[in-house]
C-alpha cells in the first residue's frame, strides 16, 4: 500500500503565546512540535506498511520550519518527504491547503491518505475532508482501526457516547485518524542518521498557486480569554446553606 | 519512589562513531563547526586522505537545538570573530550594548557606581538571546554536514579499562516503576574515538567521569550560583536595547553572594535575573524568591510597571574559576565549556570561553583522528592549547576572585581591589575555596540571624502581576516531560529527608529548587513526620539540586530525551 501522511507543524501544547500586531496570529518566537493526531496518523501508516509492505510518504506545508515535522517523519521511518514550503502556507484555510496538497500529488498514485483529525491549533477537523472532495475519493473520520480486506479496508469509526462504526471502505480513499490509535514508536538514532539520505521534494508556492482560489474564512482577530472568576461564599448553618445554595443552582445557573 | 535505574539484561543496538559530542549548547556546537571546518580544510589538501563528517554525531537532550539554553546574555564576540568572522551579519542580535551601569540597591533605594567597574565594563559586546543563537549555530552545523541527535542524552560513560569508548544513549519508553513501555527503545551505545563532554554546568557524565577517575584532586573544589531569569514585555520606552545594568546587594544581605542583571533586547522585551551564590549559609534561602523580592524594589518596579511576563527559567553556573577547572582530556575524553568550568566569574560571562574551549577542543580532536590515536598523549595536548589560549590570559588573573566572597560580601570587595593592584595574585598565588553546600548551616545557627531576611527566605507569594509563586513561574518556563517515567532525581537514601534533613536544615531542596519538585508531605501512619514527594515533570534541568544539597545525595540524571524546558527567546 502506497500511503499519503498530511502532516502540520503546531504550536507546542502549553506554550506561552504572543499575539502579533494585527491579532490574527500568534507570535513565531515559539516552540513548535508535531501535530498530535498527525503523529498517531503517521504511526499507523508505518505499521499498515510493516503489514501489508508498500510506501509512506509525508507532507506538509508550511514555512522552513516545519521541515522539522518531515524528519522526524523519515527518522521513524517514512520513506520520502514533499514540503510545501513558504511562509504563505501558513495563512492559507484549510480548504486552500487541501488545494495546495492535492496539486503537489497529482502526478503520484496513492491508495490511501491519512491525516490526523484535526489540528491542534486551528482545529478545524476539515483538510483531510475537503482533500478527499478534491481528489473524488471516498473518506472516514476519526478512525481508531484499519485492516486490509478484500482488497479494500475495514476501519473502525468512533462516534459518540463509546459507540463505534465499522465501515467497509475502497481504495483508494482518505482517512482522518484520531489521537490514541496506537502506541508512537520513538525515532532511532539510525533512524535519524538514515533520514539524511532520504528524499525530500521542495514544492514552492508558485507551483501551486494556480489551483489556490480566495480564502473563504479568514481570522479577524484573535484574543487571549479574559478569566472572569467570581467567587461566592454561602455562610449560615449547613441546613440553611444547603437550601440557598440549591436555590441558586435552580434559579439563577439553572442547572436543575 | 522508583528512581530511573540502569534496566538490566537489556541489549543496546551499537552505532561507530569518530567523535562524539554530548551537548548542543554553545561549546558543543562550537567544537563541532570547528571540526567541521578543519575536515574541509584537510580534505581540500589531502585528496588521498579524506576524511569524514559522516561519524561525527552531537547529541542534544532537548527537543530541539536551544530549548535548554539560558542565559543573561552579554556576548563578548571574541571567540566568534575567529569561528567565523562573518557571524554579525547573519546571526540573531538583539542589540549591541550601548550603555552600562552598576547600582547598589539598599532596601529602597538605588545608588549608582560613578564609574562602572573595568570587569564589568561591556562597550563593544552583545545582548543576545542564547536560544536564538545556539538555534542558528545549531543551523551552521547541521548545514556543514553534522548530524545533531535531538532528543537524545547522554546516560552513561562506555569504559574499556581506563579509557572513555563511548556514550550510552538515554533508554526510551520506560515507565513510572523502571520497566519497560510497549514502545521501549534501548539505548545506543555509541562507540566513539573521542568523546567531548560538553553538558553544561554539573554534567552528569562529567560527573561520573570525575567520579572514576578522581578529577576534583588537586583542584579547587568547583562553586556555583544559580541564575533565575524572567523576560518581560513593557511599555514602549522604558528601556533602550543595549542598555545594561547590574546591580548589587538588595534583596541579598551581606551573607550571601550574588546580584542582578537587567539587559534591554529589542521589541521592547527586556531580560532580568537575578543570581544567587550557591554558598549561602541560610538554609531557608530561595533563590526564586530573591528574584521575586528584586522585582519588589522600587528601581525595578518603575521599570516593569505595565509589562508583562514572558518566559522565566534558571541556570547554574560554574564559579570557581581557574583553580577549579579539571584536567582537560584523558584517554578518550575532554571536557569543554560549562562542564569543565570555563567561566568569568568577575565578568559575568563564560559563553565566549565556552565557544573557544570547544574550538580549541575540535583542535585536538581533529589531531586525534589524523594521528589514529586519542589516547591522554594526543587528547591531554587540549590542556597545553588552552594554557597558550587568551582563555587562561583571560581566566588566570581573576583566579582568586571568587574565593575572596567566602567571607561574605566586604570582604570579596576588599580581596577584589587587592587582586587588581597584586595583578591576581593576592596574599598567596592560589587562595582556597570550599564547597558551597559546606557553608550551609543548620537550623540552630542561624537561630540568631538578624530579622529582615524575609524577603529572601521561604516561597515567595507572588501577586501574579510584578510577583509570582514558583508554580506560576514555572508555567512561562515552558517546561513538559514525558509523565510516565521514573523519577530523575535519584536520591540515595529518602530517610536521611525525612529523619535528618527535617531536624537539621528544614529540607531546604523546597527551596533552593527553583521549579518545586520537591515538596515535603506529611506521612499518614507517623503523625508529625513529613517526607520527601518529588514532581520531575517540572524539572528545568538546573541541577541546584544536585550542587546544593548539604548531604550531597542526590543525584540528577537525564530524563527521557526531548522533556524539560522551553526556553524560546531566553
Amino acid at each position: 500500500m502506497k500511503i499519503l501522511v498530511c502532516m502540520k507543524q503546531v504550536p507546542q501544547k502549553d506554550a506561552p503565546l504572543k499575539l502579533n500586531e494585527s491579532a490574527t496570529w500568534v507570535r513565531e518566537d515559539i516552540g513548535y512540535e508535531v501535530n498530535e493526531p498527525d503523529a498517531y496518523a503517521l504511526e499507523e501508516a508505518l505499521r499498515q506498511k510493516e503489514k501489508n509492505g508498500g510506501e509512506v510518504v509525508v507532507v506538509t506545508a508550511g514555512p522552513a520550519r516545519s521541515q522539522q515535522v518531515l524528519r522526524e517523519a523519515l527518522a521513524k521511518g517514512a520513506d520520502r518527504a514533499i514540503h510545501l514550503e513558504d511562509d504563505r502556507f501558513v495563512t492559507l484555510d484549510a480548504f486552500n491547503v487541501a488545494r495546495a496538497i492535492a496539486q503537489s500529488i497529482k502526478d503520484e498514485l496513492f491508495d490511501l491518505v491519512f491525516t490526523g483529525l484535526q489540528s491542534d491549533d486551528f482545529g478545524y477537523a476539515q483538510t483531510g475532508v475537503l482533500l478527499a472532495e478534491l481528489l473524488g475519493w471516498p473518506h472516514a473520520t476519526i478512525i481508531m482501526q484499519i485492516e486490509a480486506k478484500d482488497g479494500g479496508i475495514r476501519v473502525k469509526r468512533e462516534l459518540e457516547g463509546g459507540y463505534f462504526q465499522y465501515v467497509n471502505m475502497p481504495l483508494p480513499s482518505v482517512l482522518t485518524i484520531q489521537s490514541g490509535i496506537n502506541k508512537l514508536r520513538y525515532a532511532t538514532l539510525i533512524g535519524i542518521k538514515q533520514a539524511k539520505n532520504k528524499p525530500l521534494r521542495r514544492v514552492t508556492f508558485d507551483e501551486v498557486s494556480a489551483a489556490l482560489k480566495p480564502n473563504q474564512l479568514t481570522i479577524e482577530r484573535l484574543y487571549i480569554p479574559q478569566k472572569t472568576k467570581q467567587t461566592e461564599v454561602i455562610q449560615g448553618p449547613p441546613q440553611d446553606v444547603a437550601k440557598k445554595l440549591a436555590a441558586k443552582l435552580r434559579d439563577e445557573l439553572r442547572v436543575f | 519512589m522508583i528512581f530511573r535505574t540502569p534496566l538490566e539484561g537489556i541489549d543496546h543496538p551499537q552505532m561507530e562513531a569518530d567523535v562524539v559530542i554530548v551537548g548542543g549548547g554553545p561549546a558543543g556546537l562550537a567544537c563541532a563547526l570547528r571540526l567541521s571546518q578543519l575536515i574541509d580544510a584537510h580534505n581540500a589538501e589531502r585528496p588521498d586522505a579524506q576524511l569524514s563528517k559522516e561519524n561525527i554525531c552531537l547529541l542534544e537532550k532537548a527537543r530541539e537545538i536551544g530549548q535548554h539554553c539560558l542565559s543573561g546574555a552579554l556576548f563578548d564576540p571574541r571567540s566568534m570573530n575567529e569561528l567565523l568572522p562573518e557571524w554579525r551579519k547573519e546571526a540573531p542580535i538583539e542589540a549591541e550594548v550601548i550603555s552600562d551601569s552598576l547600582y547598589f540597591l539598599s532596601k529602597n533605594r538605588a545608588f549608582k557606581a560613578p564609574i562602572t567597574p573595568p570587569p564589568m565594563k561591556d562597550h563593544g559586546n552583545y545582548v543576545i538571546s542564547i536560544n536564538r543563537f545556539v538555534k542558528w549555530l545549531g543551523k551552521k552545523v547541521e548545514e556543514a554536514g553534522i548530524t545533531i541527535f535531538t532528543g537524545f542524552a547522554g546516560s552513561e560513560l562506555l569504559f574499556e579499562d581506563d579509557h572513555v569508548t563511548g556514550v550510552r544513549t538515554d533508554d526510551k519508553g520506560v515507565d513510572k516503576s523502571n520497566q519497560p513501555k510497549a514502545n521501549f527503545e534501548p539505548g545506543y551505545d555509541l562507540k566513539s574515538k573521542v568523546t567531548i563532554l560538553a553538558e553544561g554546568t554539573r554534567g552528569s557524565l562529567t560527573k561520573q567521569l570525575t567520579e572514576k577517575f578522581g578529577l576534583t584532586q588537586d583542584r579547587n573544589p568547583m562553586t556555583y550560583g544559580v541564575g533565575v531569569k524572567e523576560l518581560w514585555e513593557l511599555p514602549p520606552g522604558r528601556i533602550k536595547p543595549g542598555e545594561v545594568i547590574y546591580t548589587m546587594g538588595y534583596p541579598l544581605t551581606t551573607k550571601e553572594y550574588g546580584g542582578a542583571w537587567i539587559y534591554g533586547c529589542k521589541d521592547n522585551t527586556v531580560s532580568l535575573g537575578f543570581v544567587t551564590g550557591l554558598d549561602y549559609p541560610d538554609p531557608r534561602t530561595d533563590p526564586q524568591h530573591v528574584l521575586q523580592s528584586f522585582k519588589q524594589h522600587p528601581f525595578v518596579t518603575k521599570l516593569l510597571d505595565g509589562g508583562k511576563i514572558i518566559r522565566y527559567g534558571a541556570k547554574t553556573m560554574p564559579y570557581g574559576g581557574w583553580w577549579s577547572i579539571p584536567p582537560l582530556g584523558g584517554n578518550g575524553w575532554m571536557i569543554v565549556g560549562d562542564s569543565a568550568g570555563f567561566l568569568n566569574s568577575q565578568r559575568l560571562k563564560g559563553i565566549h570561553l565556552a565557544i573557544k574551549s570547544g574550538m580549541l577542543a575540535a583542535e585536538t580532536a581533529f589531531e586525534a583522528l589524523v594521528a589514529g590515536n586519542s589516547s591522554v598523549k594526543q587528547l591531554g595536548k587540549f590542556q597545553q592549547k588552552v594554557d597558550a589560549s587568551w582563555i587562561k590570559q583571560e581566566l588566570y588573573p581573576v583566579r582568586n576572585f571568587h574565593q575572596g566572597f567566602e567571607r561574605g560580601f566586604i570582604a570579596g570587595m576588599l580581596n577584589t581591589v587587592l587582586l587588581m593592584v597584586t595583578g591576581g595574585n593576592g596574599l598567596l598565588n592560589r587562595y582556597p575555596s570550599h564547597p558551597g553546600y559546606e557553608r550551609m548551616l543548620p537550623l540552630w545557627d542561624i537561630m540568631g540571624y538578624p530579622p529582615e531576611r524575609q524577603q529572601l527566605i521561604g516561597w515567595a507569594k507572588g501577586d501574579k502581576k510584578l510577583t509570582f509563586d514558583k508554580l506560576t513561574d514555572l508555567y512561562y518556563s515552558g517546561t513538559g516531560h514525558e509523565e510516565d517515567q521514573p523519577a530523575h532525581l535519584i536520591i540515595q537514601d529518602t530517610d536521611i529527608c525525612t529523619n535528618r534533613c527535617t531536624k537539621e536544615y528544614g529540607n531546604p531542596c523546597q527551596f533552593f529548587c527553583p521549579a518545586n519538585v520537591y515538596e515535603m508531605e506529611d506521612i499518614p501512619e507517623e503523625p508529625g513526620k513529613k517526607r520527601i514527594r518529588l514532581n520531575p515533570s517540572n524539572c528545568v534541568h538546573c541541577k541546584t539540586c544536585d550542587i546544593m544539597d548539604p548531604y550531597q545525595i542526590i543525584t540528577w540524571v537525564p530524563p527521557e530525551g526531548g522533556g524539560g524546558p522551553g526556553y524560546e527567546g531566553m
